[in-house]
């Protein structure tokens, strides 16, 4: 885990120098009773950018792996259902829970299990009218609904 | 009726592979959301007992522990699956799980009203020490690397900056977003880091399904199998609940300790590893004395023991309750509810883990490519769920990322939800205490509890500083 512990040191050094900066730049660090909103967050930045700085000046320990991100196919697979799942949320508004809900889970299981049509179809089908019948109808939580259906 | 559901869902979530108790109780936790405050507690009760006995079924039967808390289990009970009796080793779990719940509760109903009757004296310097105390423990114990658990935790602390500033109103950190303004909700954080994060980092792997099967009559232990627990049983029972009344310490550890110490009592220390019934039968009933124990901080004190405890006080707190000792007098229905309900968990786990044992086993054979749509869609319908808003369901997708890379990189999902948790109430604490003591941080250790906590909590940073510089030292010579 050497470089992606440094590079993860790096990144977590500046955000905590910019949270700092930050706090004392648009919040009050000192009220007059006491300590102010930029108080804690300007040394909560302090502290962050020192245990940064440690894990960046530690002795590698070179019996440890590094960490690789996964090869060709596992990395796809992460992004495809990274993507898919961002889309799905991106289009909620749009096509409505339960619509989206059958066809992300027609793309994603298709995808992953290169399962038979038919199964697809009735696992997407049977999941998004469960979700429904638990959550609206039962529950009465509001789902989203689609721009052009309201189910 | 609540029951019932609460824990054949919460067992079902937990037999998973891959799902354990909090991500379980975190994506469960939306379901409550249209119920009434008192059917909600008592289901979440129950998800609580039901996923925590799920996590057990997959450490037997797949190897594969839902929680830290199962990974003793793992040890034995994987071992005595092999030899073909998973039947007796999840039922010794059940039976374990079931006399040491019970026991907490009724310790957890005597220890709880006087404890928080002592907590009640504590200012706000007491109360900064405690959480200060519960962060720092639960941090040190999440990880094999302190440096990291302490980055995840305040990391979580910064994110609960995020928002309205409870003293003053400034809106922190908002970038102009009104969303950003409510701050940043753990439910979200949660269902990504422990739901979405695992689900992704599983799908690097392409993992078949567990091929087992398992017949009622196989689960129950026989006399031979009792005899050789009670005493295992009883031994965990009370660890357990000594381990997990302390902030920070939980399930865990209970589990591990308890399996050192019935491999030392043993006559036949050697069987351990391989297969011994006590192996399964001490951490089990160890872990769940715990997890039951974990209440008496996270309700008296306001300070949960581990990842799930900090998903049901986040829950508590959505309710509009504040854990703490105010809750006891100010709740009290809610409290004895929610004892109430743990009790009742208890019995009705014993009949379902006994009778359905075989249909959650087959929970595990439903492959992966239809077992991962089916969470994410769980977890993008609870985070929706918790203010009807898409923003939440961003801000999971967001943090499932994150999660993916803090498994993958070994930091602790569970030290940045329990800082997230706790963050706004330490900010308040530790401000007011400022406030009354003219800025000086002599008042932090100047009273006696405080004084004492704060030791506490400076000690287990020092400790494991310490322990890492003696292995530079040893690695060097």
């Amino acid at each position: 885990m050497r470089s992606a512990d440094r590079i993860t040191a790096v990144l977590l050094l500046v955000f905590s120098a910019a949270f700092a900066a930050g706090a004392l730049k648009y919040y009050r660090y000192w009220a007059h009773d006491g300590p102010g909103p930029a108080f804690l967050p300007f040394w909560l930045g302090v502290v962050m950018a020192v245990l940064a700085a440690m894990m960046l000046f530690r002795r590698i320990d070179r019996s440890a792996l590094d960490w690789l991100p996964p090869p060709g196919e596992a990395r796809n697979r992460v992004l495809v259902v990274l993507g898919v799942t961002a889309a799905f949320i991106a289009l909620l508004k749009v096509l409505g829970m339960v619509v989206g809900t059958a066809l992300f889970l027609v793309v994603l299981v298709r995808y992953l299990g290169r399962h038979a049509w038919w199964l697809t179809f009735t696992i997407a089908l049977a999941a998004a009218a469960i979700n429904w019948l638990v959550f609206v109808h039962w529950l009465r939580l509001p789902m989203p609904q689609g721009m052009f259906w309201t189910f | 009726m609540m029951a019932v559901a609460g824990v054949l869902v919460g067992m079902l979530i937990g037999a998973l592979p891959g799902v354990g108790p909090p991500s379980g109780v975190a994506m469960l936790l939306p379901l409550t959301f249209g119920m009434e405050p008192t059917s909600g507690i008592i289901m979440l009760a129950a998800m609580y007992a039901g996923t925590m006995y799920g996590g057990t079924i997959t450490s037997v039967l797949i190897n594969t522990p839902g929680e830290s808390a199962s990974v003793v289990t793992c040890l034995d009970g994987y071992q005595m699956a092999l030899q073909g009796r998973a039947g007796p080793a999840l039922g010794i779990a059940a039976l374990g799980s079931f006399i040491a719940g019970t026991i907490g509760v009724v310790l957890l109903m005597l220890v709880s009203p006087a404890l928080a009757k002592w907590a009640l004296s504590f200012g706000p310097p007491e109360t900064f020490a405690l959480m200060l105390l519960g962060l720092t423990t639960v941090t040190m114990l999440a990880g094999d690397d302190p440096l990291k658990g302490y980055i995840s935790m305040v990391l979580g602390l910064m994110l609960a900056m995020v928002g309205f500033d409870i003293i003053s109103g400034d809106a922190r950190y908002g970038f102009g977003i009104p969303e950003m303004m409510d701050g940043v909700d753990f439910l979200p954080v949660a269902i990504g880091l422990f739901g979405l994060g695992e689900v992704l980092a599983g799908a690097e792997e392409k993992t078949q399904p567990a091929k087992t099967t398992l017949r009622l009559r196989d689960v129950w232990p026989s006399l031979a199998d009792w005899s050789k627990s009670k005493w295992a049983i009883a031994r965990g029972t009370a660890i357990g609940f000594a381990v997990g009344v302390l902030p920070g310490a939980g399930p865990t550890v209970a589990s591990f300790f308890s399996y050192t110490v019935e491999k030392k009592v043993s006559k036949t220390p050697e069987a351990f590893g391989k297969g011994a019934i006590e192996g399964v039968a001490s951490p089990e009933s160890a872990n769940n004395a715990a997890a039951t124990a974990a209440m008496v901080p996270m309700l008296t004190l306001g300070i949960p023991g581990s990842a799930t405890t900090a998903i049901m006080l986040g829950g508590l707190m959505m309710w509009g309750l504040r854990p703490g000792p105010l809750l006891f007098e100010k709740n009290p229905e809610f409290v004895w509810g929610l004892i109430a309900s743990q009790y009742i968990a208890n019995v009705l786990l014993l009949f379902a883990s006994t009778l359905l044992i075989p249909v959650f086993v087959r929970a595990l054979r439903i492959p992966y490519s239809i077992l991962m749509p089916l969470i994410i869609l769980f977890c993008v319908t609870g985070a929706y769920s918790l203010k009807n808003n898409v923003w939440d369901v961003g801000q999971m997708l967001v943090f499932g990322v994150v999660g993916y890379f803090m498994k993958k990189l070994g930091y602790s999902p569970a030290a940045l939800v329990l800082a997230l948790v706790l963050g706004p109430l330490a900010e308040r604490a530790l401000r007011q205490s400022l406030i009354i003591s003219d800025a000086g941080i002599g008042i932090f250790f100047m009273r006696p509890i405080s004084g004492v906590l704060m030791a506490l909590a400076l000690l287990a940073i020092a400790v494991p500083v310490a322990r890492a510089f003696l292995n530079r030292g040893r690695s060097t010579n």
